[in-house]
């Protein structure tokens, strides 16, 4: 690959293995970072070379910009890819890697800071004609806040100008909780994200999580590779994604593919990207939500609807090449869901469940695919996300990708650590998943009440 | 995810937690968890703070908010030797305490802090380790003479890489004074 023959991979678990693998197709060789806790973990196996960036704590590893620098210039890599998560949103990653003269395998600095801020990147789109959902500039004291939240209507989100990916959001249903839920917000916005500025918008119910897969190159084309749905989630964590939305028609599928090509195209967007929108189910109007600056955990369903690695298109244009394929060329084909299989027990309220893995039997077949760095008697440790693997299935339509996903989950056996999978076996099996009948709500409000009644003893 | 695990801990949460640590290749555990803090150790040996760091920000970050996990690490491994260091041969080996590049002179052209056979003192400074121009004197953490140096000048270490390994000179007077000691 012209300008890239080693890669810094800073990152761990399933992602790591992910670009890896996909810098030896390439033909690139791979370094990856590890913590004292990563040492013994796959991609420390799978990468030509791993170099151990400090003690397990995030802050003091995977967080630290000048270590992953100093990594990439000490094993003479010429590019770092940041995968998601760590410091992939992380701008000053980015410009100190353009000072240094590596390749950041993700958009430009300014880019990411753009739509890192959620206000100044909801103001950018309302210019471009794109509808953003009813709400307020910051609000610096409750007054202000309850003035904003009877402008749009109750209930609203508090939601924190720096926060994104799901955190620092919280409903206030109605005025008398404001004062309380104000307080709690400001304070968390604070410890989370160093930055307690908050702004109040109308929280719509009945929507969907429609996202839209974006990847720019260097020469200001903007390529779309369709939606994916990921409106089944738990507290604004994403459980299950798939592609295409089941509630998208094709012209709608054109609107949204549209609106987030124009966002892309005005800001001049280099490589991959998740352009994210509510979808209001009952008023039949979508707004945007927010610019993911980065490769998502679910993007295989998109590869595997497509037909295209997403990884190695990151690397082509990261490298200043086009991309592999035309918008023309570019097909949607068949259905494809993601289950995230995480190290929660679903019996205990989601709690954690690091330790060590006794047994690890995934499933495999026609249509299967496992993203993942687990392997029997892997220790998964205490010090990050949850996240084991990611089961992903393709099926003509969505009926045979629903069918081949319960029969993978079944055959799928794990000891030592509980997991999401009988929970995600109680979702596959569903009347109002089947038909498709959810929303954002769903998971919470609904489905949660049923599988505690049922204490999902009949899908361990 | 985190709420989930704030809510509360009971007796078997901690006899899992213990259990884990004792499979786990790691020495200690501290966990905080709202109001408690637990501290467990795999054996009585009690870990030292880093020593030799000059002008790094290390200590002083770390007790920012980590984004992702709900449980912190134990913090602190120490770039002091423990006995663990000890390798086949006796000697003890003097550990990078960051990944970087190693220097073994205070600058270009200068005399190398020590050489093979160089007598050392705990406190004194034996390489530089540079972080993105952040230049790091270590400190030998030990006393003894310098036996082999392991590392190469303008090469980048890794983070618990052994830079240095060093010869016990009095037995009888390390003890003595070896705080760690249980």
């Amino acid at each position: 690959m012209k300008g890239i023959s080693r890669v810094l991979v800073a990152n761990r678990g399933e992602i790591a293995v992910r670009i890896i693998r996909a810098c030896r197709e390439l033909g690139i060789e791979s370094v990856v970072t590890v913590s004292e806790a990563d040492r013994e973990s796959l991609p420390a196996k799978l990468a030509d070379r791993a170099v151990c960036i400090g003690p397990p704590a995030p802050m003091q590893s995977y967080l630290k910009v000048d270590t992953m620098v100093a990594a990439a210039l000490g094993t003479g890599s010429d590019a770092i890819h940041p995968g998601y998560g760590f410091l992939a949103e992380q701008p000053q990653l980015a410009e100190v890697c353009a000072t240094q003269g590596l390749i950041f395998v993700g958009p430009k600095a300014d880019d990411i800071r753009k739509m890192g801020d959620k206000l100044h990147a909801r103001k950018l789109v309302e210019g471009l004609g794109v509808s953003i959902i009813p709400g307020s500039e910051l609000v610096s004291h409750l007054d202000e806040a309850a003035e904003a939240a009877e402008r749009v209507g109750y209930p609203v989100l508090l939601k924190a100008a720096a926060g994104g990916g799901g955190k620092g959001m919280k409903i206030v249903e109605h005025p008398e909780d404001l004062r309380t839920v104000f307080d709690e917000a400001s304070v968390e916005a604070l410890s989370a994200f160093g930055d307690d500025r908050i702004y109040v918008e109308h929280y719509i119910p009945n929507a969907r999580h429609i996202e839209v897969q974006i990847i720019g190159d260097r020469f200001g084309n903007v390529l779309h590779l369709f939606e994916r749905d990921c409106s089944l989630q738990r507290r604004y964590q994403k459980m299950v994604e798939e592609a295409p939305s089941p509630a998208v028609s094709p012209q709608l599928r054109e609107a949204f593919c549209e609106a987030a090509v124009r966002i892309a195209k005005h800001i001049g967007y280099e490589n991959a990207g998740t352009v994210e929108f509510l979808l209001d189910q009952d008023q039949g109007r979508f707004y945007f939500l927010e610019m993911n600056t980065r490769i998502q955990v679910e993007h295989p369903v998109t590869e595997m609807i497509s037909g295209i690695d997403l990884v190695i298109e990151q690397f082509r244009v990261a490298s200043g090449d086009s991309f592999s394929v035309s918008q023309e060329d570019v097909r949607l084909t068949g259905h494809a869901i993601e289950c995230r299989i995480n190290a929660e027990s679903p019996n205990a309220d989601f709690a954690p469940c690091p330790g060590k893995m006794t047994a690890w039997k995934p499933p495999a077949g026609e249509g299967v695919r496992i993203d993942s760095h687990c392997y029997p008697g892997y220790f998964v440790p205490p010090y990050y996300d949850s996240l084991l693997a990611k089961l992903i299935t393709w099926g003509r339509d969505r009926d045979q990708a629903i069918g081949s996903m319960l029969a993978a989950l079944m055959d799928f056996t794990v000891s030592g650590v509980d997991t999401t999978i009988p929970f995600h076996r109680f979702i596959m099996k569903n009347p109002d998943y089947l038909t498709g009948q959810v929303n954002t709500g769903w998971i919470e409000n609904s489905l949660l009440k049923e599988y505690e009644k049922n204490e999902g003893n009949q899908f361990r | 995810m985190e709420d989930a695990f704030m809510e509360g801990i009971d007796q078997d949460d901690v006899i899992q937690i213990l259990r884990m640590l004792e499979e786990s290749t790691f020495d200690e555990l501290h966990l905080e968890m709202g109001g408690l803090t637990l501290v467990a150790s795999k054996s009585s040996k009690k870990a030292s703070p880093v020593e030799g760091l000059k002008s790094d920000d290390h200590e002083s970050t770390e007790s920012g908010a980590a984004v992702e996990p709900t449980v912190q690490a134990s913090e602190e491994k120490p770039n002091t030797p423990q006995p663990s260091d000890l390798d086949e041969r006796g000697f003890t080996a003097i550990k990078a305490p960051m990944l970087g590049t190693f220097y073994s002179s205070p600058k270009p052209g200068a005399p190398p802090f020590v050489a093979v056979g160089r007598r050392v003192a705990a406190d004194d400074s034996v390489c530089i380790i540079e972080v993105m121009k952040l230049f790091n004197t270590v400190k030998a953490g030990i006393r003894g003479r310098i036996a082999k140096i392991c590392a190469e000048n303008g090469q980048m270490v890794e983070y618990q890489q052994t830079l240095f390994l060093v010869e016990d000179l009095d037995e009888a007077a390390e003890t003595g004074e070896e705080e760690n000691d249980s």
